[in-house]
């Protein structure tokens, strides 16, 4: 049997949720088990210890089998966690099409839970900790917008239109997300 | 303009309910150390919330000062440069704890459970919500998906032995900020014998972190 | 650590600039700065000077270290000695790599202050690199590594320490034991 196969490659998810491989693994363990009871009801009732090897063996299986999906499972969660980072909390279809709907749920919860730590930070407002990802260079910087974004508001209350092709001249703290979420592009000068 | 912004926001000095007094520029001193000591240490160290809670402070109320400012005004962008400066350790820092939170949740927990009277937390409350919630989210998703769906002895996980725990045996690198005598160093091999050695302020050191954890906490070593 | 945490780090330091505006004294939540008069040199951290430098408000004056006679001694003595001799400063490299990126046109030679920094940078990493290599080879426990700058333990961080983890769990793993992490390795 493969396991884990569907483990994707180092960040990201790529590919589905192998429910047909975790019903696959989870069949093999219910006839183990009941291969099991049955093999430990006749050791006990014939004195057969012949049998306890390969009961042994078959629990050894089983227990395989659950951490090897229970590490698949939690593989997957990790890089949904991640995607919460990278993405901000809307993620798009193209990843969320990958995802199982339990896993859409433990990303809406895991979503909450960070929003409501972020909000009790200081008091106030809270602070946005998915942001300020790399340290401060300078005040504002060149960007370039890749695609159209609309209208965009900067700290003093001045408006923009982000348009794509467009350049501009943008504090770097208000760009950040935006540049991870391709939107907008550094120019380097 | 000059009235907003000439306010040194030393705040903090005049609240009598602060122990210590703190200037300001040693508040985002503390706030640094415990930054690049939570970045290199593998284990999660005590929370620091009274220096988060003092830096927040300090920006809102300089983010309040700017909001009063002239536009086009010069001392605005000196101003917004160190925000976000700060902004940015303390987020940093705040991120170096989730991560690690999320790393080691069961072993985070057990820990805060068996926190003898006086022992001081490491989870800031709101740090002790999130993992709680990152725990029960993640118990209910691997029941639901797969252990329920599996023979009944093999329904549970045992989170402590599944989820890797923070190995104190680590190297770290160290400056050293108060001096220290007779630093026992365990062999590597069987081979070699242990040996002591003294740490003098202001020397750099690689060790295994186990060996100066408590130095760590204490603030006497700086991770580097 | 990413380099450019250490960079931000480096930006911490203190330079002199000469404005050529003024502006009263301000309050940071750091320190204060200024006050700025055309023409007179103040200290300011080194990410407002090239902000200000950026903006063509102010000439930056090298810090007293970056002058070639004084890194050429530097440099011979760094090649003469098998222990790393004192920095220049603690942030040497990153401080030349942003005043000459940003500020070449106020400082003297910077070509070849680019290149001495660059020479005393490769000294102390090939020396770096053979006491990694000794340490772990001797199964160390313990160095003392004064003088080394935060960037330069930066460069070899990830590695050694990476190296001494695993070669520690190869070693623990001998004996048997506890196998914990079993979300880790399936």
């Amino acid at each position: 049997m493969k396991r884990n196969d569907g483990c994707d490659g180092l960040t990201g998810i790529s590919s589905w949720f192998q429910e047909d491989g975790l019903r696959q693994v989870l069949q093999e363990m219910e006839a183990l088990y009941e291969q099991n009871q049955a093999d430990v009801s006749e050791a006990k009732a014939a004195g057969r210890a012949d049998l306890i090897p390969s009961i042994k063996l078959r629990h050894c299986c089983l227990l395989r089998n659950q951490r090897c999906v229970v590490a698949y499972l939690y593989d997957r969660l990790l890089r949904i966690r991640a995607l919460r980072w990278e993405y901000g909390s809307v993620l798009p279809a193209n990843v969320r099409f990958h995802m199982s709907a339990e896993e859409v749920q433990w990303f809406g919860l895991y979503k909450k839970s960070l929003a409501s730590f972020m909000r009790s930070i200081g008091g106030q407002e809270g602070l946005d900790v998915t942001q300020d990802m790399k340290p401060p260079k300078s005040l504002y910087i060149q960007v370039r917008c890749l695609k159209d974004h609309g209208e965009f508001e900067i700290d003093d209350g001045t408006v923009i239109l982000l348009k794509k092709n467009s350049q501009h001249f943008l504090p770097r703290w208000k760009c950040e997300q935006l540049i991870r979420q391709g939107v907008l592009e550094h120019v380097m000068s | 303009m000059s009235d907003a912004l000439s306010e040194d926001g030393s705040d903090i000095n005049q609240d009598d309910s602060q122990e210590d007094v703190m200037t300001p520029a040693e508040l985002i001193d503390k706030l640094e150390q415990a930054w690049l000591n939570e970045k290199f240490s593998p284990e999660l160290l005590e929370n620091r919330s009274e220096v988060v809670e003092c830096v927040m402070e300090q920006l809102t109320h300089m983010e309040a000062n700017l909001q009063r400012v002239k536009k086009g005004d010069a001392k605005a962008g000196f101003h917004r440069m160190e925000i976000d400066r700060i902004r940015y350790v303390l987020s940093s820092y705040l991120r170096s704890r989730l991560q690690k939170i999320e790393k080691y949740f069961p072993h985070v927990l057990e820990r805060e459970k068996s926190l003898v009277e006086g022992q001081p937390s490491l989870l800031s409350p709101e740090e002790f919500a999130f993992a709680k919630e990152y725990y029960a989210n993640t118990e209910t998703y691997l029941k639901a998906v797969a252990l329920k769906r599996m023979p009944p002895n093999l329904q549970a996980v045992d989170m402590l032995k599944a989820v890797p725990e923070p190995s104190l045996d680590s190297f770290v690198f160290l400056r050293v900020k108060e001096r220290q005598e007779n630093i026992l160093i365990e062999p590597e091999t069987d081979e070699q014998r242990d040996f002591v050695v003294d740490l003098e302020e202001g020397s750099q050191h690689l060790m295994r972190y186990r060996i100066v954890a408590p130095l760590v906490s204490s603030g006497a070593v700086q991770l580097i | 650590m990413d380099p450019s945490e250490v960079e931000f780090l480096a930006e911490k330091e203190f330079v002199k600039i000469i404005p050529n505006f003024s502006l009263d004294k301000i309050y940071l939540i750091g320190g204060d700065l200024g006050p700025f008069n055309p023409g007179l040199s103040v200290d300011v951290p080194v990410w407002l000077a090239l902000n200000l430098k950026q903006r063509q408000k102010c000439r930056i004056l090298p810090p007293e270290w970056m002058d070639v006679e004084k890194l050429e001694e530097i440099r011979e003595l760094e090649r003469k000695e098998d222990t790393f001799t004192p920095a220049p400063s603690p942030y040497y490299m990153e401080l030349t790599k942003l005043l000459l990126n940003h500020a070449s046109d106020n400082i003297p030679k910077a070509d070849e202050i680019r290149t001495l920094v660059k020479d005393i940078w490769d000294t102390r990493v090939a020396k770096l690199r053979l006491s990694a290599d000794s340490f772990i080879r001797q199964q160390e426990a313990h160095a003392q590594l004064d003088n080394l700058t935060l960037m330069e333990i930066n460069t070899i961080r990830e590695f050694l320490l990476d190296s001494l983890n695993c070669m520690y769990k190869l070693r623990s793993n001998l004996q048997p034991g506890a196998t914990k992490g079993q979300f880790a390795d399936y």
